[in-house]
């Protein structure tokens, strides 16, 4: 038995990231000073998370129009598919007194002349981000809450369909955590590294999304009980080539289109796209013009820088040094010069994501940010249904969510559960099941190379499961297609692999713990995701999921796609889920 | 780019409760090596390439060199960390020498800047 760390909290907060330091933050300032407040988070809360390399633009900024106009776009941005408007308005709502909040707390912001934030298109503002990481976390350890870095939680503990808590692991003492919250909120982030990275040995994780966040948001709510949502909107970034860096830094700073091998800026030029809206055409769009550029041989795609002001570079790369440094060396080493040719881009793998150009998560009561099990909260890309968040957005619907929990401490008389001892154990086991496991196996030998003779390491098993999705759900090598055929070989693996074989699965040490229960959390991502696609008999996202077998938009399908997972049977049952408009107008034109 | 510590100049941060590259990382990837003392990245293709370590480090140990399969060498890349703002040095692979001022945080002084 490892020794035990109990912890109460009356606000318990699961993963320190962008969405979870605010919410910290805002919860203290509605809930009064004696709340208590932890937060658990499994790396180093100043240095964790999607923020972790620093970022030059805020996504999300109401530059102009009214917060109903952003929830237009918003909508527009996913080929006006249904979005929770009613959550994306209470951000929108918000976000610029979040941004204000921030550049009080020391963030550099980029202003223009008149002295207003620097913007760049319509809804972004540039900054100096490469401290966004320490900065956020300032907000968290201003707002006095109790903060354990490098545990990595496992479960979620549900009692009478109310979660209670969550246990996991000390990444670094090994000792096991076992937390109780009055309320919990999960915000783990998204999930990288399901399907197979372009780049392989030292390069694996040259990838877009960051690949520590592998959906445990996800897979916790999932067997908690929770509804989620929209797993079938999965995001495909278009990116520099091999660097996965933005690639609005070009298109906005050097004014440089996207353009095939024949110079065609073909989203501007050729009809077929400009009927989605041309080079301002949603996400999904501009990722399939990518797509069937290449397929149709006119590959590589470009952005031309070489039209742009060549004064400009230097600007550029240092915008490129707050977020994705490597791109400026990537330049250096390969003689690269944007002024003078123009920058190859490329698709990367797929990811789950809530806040960014996708809209996984848990599914939420209006705007409460409850999920269906009772007093278990989300935020961030946790949270289904309500994409282009980003990072602001991301901050304010953290400072949402934990108000909503400060209100939901005061009008309820929530108090800290029992555990029974039978139960706490039972978790304990199931925590430090693989490194038992591998205690237990390595008794049965070892090969001369020291590796099980009898066991599964987690880097073996995620091979395994990313060759499953990269082949039959669509991968980038197969270009992103999915169809029914495929998607039932997908389903059997995946389900063979969780059921049957994560019995071999050995974890050496706490790090390699910690990989093992990444590749148990993404296997269950990747249930969501192929019963989501299979359920979803249409393509309303082309450059996302193209559905060889049903290749137009169904009206039949012009609603949310929901699933609950039934524990007896192992099923995810999907079901759908009516959309509800708010903001009038055409969903597939902006407002402004 | 993987990272790469210097044992020249890597002390495994003596003194400190733990070495700071270990301390930050997101990934958990730094960690000492238990003969020399000194720091390694357990596990390069896990790497996200943040550069936090390298920024951390207070002995500027840490190299960020790119993965040869995507971009030749030689070539570095150096953040040199001040109190308001980072001083990149970048050396391509023909020796070019760039280097950039990013401004971090908002400084006190920076009023008078604008
Ligand atoms: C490469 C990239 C570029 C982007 N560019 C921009 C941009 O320019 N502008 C913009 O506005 N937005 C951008 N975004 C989007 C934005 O960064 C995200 O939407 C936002 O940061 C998500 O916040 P979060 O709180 O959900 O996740 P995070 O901030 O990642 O927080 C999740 C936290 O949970 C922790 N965690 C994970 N699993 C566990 C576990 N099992 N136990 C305990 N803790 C755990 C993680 O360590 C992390 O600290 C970008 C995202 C990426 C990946
Ligand atoms: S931070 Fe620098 S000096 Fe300290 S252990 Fe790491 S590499 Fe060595
Ligand atoms: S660059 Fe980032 S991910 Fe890589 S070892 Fe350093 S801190 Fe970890």
């Amino acid at each position: 038995m490892a020794e035990r760390v109990y912890i109460d909290a009356d606000v318990l907060i699961l993963g320190g990231g962008t969405a979870g330091c605010m919410a910290a933050w805002e919860a203290r300032r509605t809930g009064g000073e004696d709340l208590k407040i932890v937060i658990v988070e499994k790396a180093f809360i100043r240095h964790s998370g999607c923020l972790s390399a620093g970022m030059n633009a805020l996504n999300m900024y109401i530059n102009q129009g009214k917060p109903e106009d952003y929830v237009s776009y918003a909508r527009y941005d996913m080929c006006g598919a249904p979005i929770r408007e009613d959550i994306m308005l209470s951000v929108a709502n918000e976000v610029n007194d979040t941004v204000k909040i921030m550049e009080e707390s020391g963030l550099p912001m980029k202003k223009k002349e008149d002295g207003r934030y620097l913007n760049r298109g319509k809804w972004n503002i540039e900054i100096n981000g490469s401290l966004l990481k320490p900065i956020t976390a300032a907000k968290a350890i201003e707002a006095r809450a109790e903060i354990y870095n490098r545990v990595y939680i496992t479960d979620l503990i549900v009692k009478d369909d109310a979660c209670i808590g969550a246990v996991g692991f000390g990444v670094r003492d090994g000792k096991f955590y076992i937390c109780r919250g009055k309320v919990t909120m999960l915000c783990a982030g998204g999930a990288a590294g399901l399907w197979r990275p372009n780049n392989h040995g030292d390069a694996h994780h040259r990838i877009w999304y960051f690949p520590f966040n592998a959906g445990s948001s996800y897979a916790m709510c999932k067997r908690a009980g929770a509804e989620m949502t929209t797993f079938e909107v999965r995001f495909v970034p278009v990116r520099t080539k091999d660097t996965y860096s933005p690639t609005g830094t070009l298109s906005i700073g050097m004014g440089a289109p996207m353009v095939n091998s024949l110079g065609q800026a073909f989203m501007k030029e050729d009809p077929h796209y400009v009927q989605w809206g041309g080079h301002t055409a949603p996400t999904p769009i501009r990722a399939y013009g990518f797509q069937r550029e290449t397929i149709a041989h006119r590959g590589p795609v470009f952005m031309d820088t070489t039209k742009g002001d060549p004064a400009k570079v230097t600007g550029i790369k240092g915008q490129y040094l707050d977020m994705s440094p490597s791109l400026v060396l990537y330049w250096g080493c390969n003689d690269i010069d944007p002024s003078k040719e123009p920058v190859e881009i490329d698709g990367g793998d797929p990811n789950i994501v809530g806040a960014h150009a996708g809209m996984a998560g848990a599914w939420t009561r209006g705007t409460s940010r409850e999920t269906t099990v009772g007093r278990l909260y989300v935020s961030g890309d946790a949270l289904g249904g309500a994409p282009s968040r980003f990072i602001s957005g991301s901050w304010t619907c953290g400072r949402i969510t934990g108000r909503s929990m400060a209100q939901a401490l005061k009008a309820n008389s929530y108090d800290y559960a029992d555990l029974e001892p039978a139960l706490v154990d039972a978790l304990e086991e199931r925590t430090f099941g693989p490194l038992n496991n591998y205690l237990g196996r390595a008794k049965e030998g070892l090969w001369t190379d020291g590796t099980l003779m009898s066991g599964i390491s987690p880097k073996q098993m995620e091979d395994r499961m990313q060759k499953i999705m990269e082949e039959y759900c669509g991968g980038r090598t197969r270009w992103y297609f999915i169809s029914e055929p495929y998607l039932n070989i997908a389903r059997r693996h995946i389900k063979r692999m969780r059921n049957d074989q994560l019995q071999y699965l050995c974890a050496r040490d706490l790090h390699d713990l910690q990989l093992a229960w990444d590749v148990i959390n993404r296997l269950d991502v990747c249930q969501l995701v192929v019963e989501h696609i299979s359920f979803r008999k249409e393509t309303r996202f082309p450059g996302y999921v193209l559905r060889t077998d049903y290749p137009e938009a169904d009206p039949d399908y012009d609603c949310f796609i929901n699933s609950k997972w039934d524990p007896e049977t192992d099923e995810v049952v999907c079901f759908k889920v009516p959309y509800e408009q708010i903001v009038p107008g055409d969903r597939r034109k902006e407002t402004i | 780019m993987p990272p790469k510590a210097d044992p020249t100049k890597c002390d495994g941060c003596q003194g400190e409760s733990e070495p700071l590259c270990e301390q930050v990382c997101p990934g958990n990837l730094m960690t000492l090596d238990k003969e020399t003392r000194k720091a390694y990245c357990r596990e390069p293709g896990d790497c996200w390439d943040c550069m936090t370590c390298t920024k951390a480090c207070p002995r500027q140990a840490i190299q960020t060199t790119l993965q040869y399969q995507i971009a030749y060498f030689p070539g570095k890349l150096i953040p040199l960390v001040g109190t308001n703002s980072v001083t990149w040095t970048s050396i391509d692979c023909h020796g070019r020498v760039e280097r950039f001022v990013m401004k971090t945080l908002v400084s006190p002084d920076d009023e008078d800047e604008d």
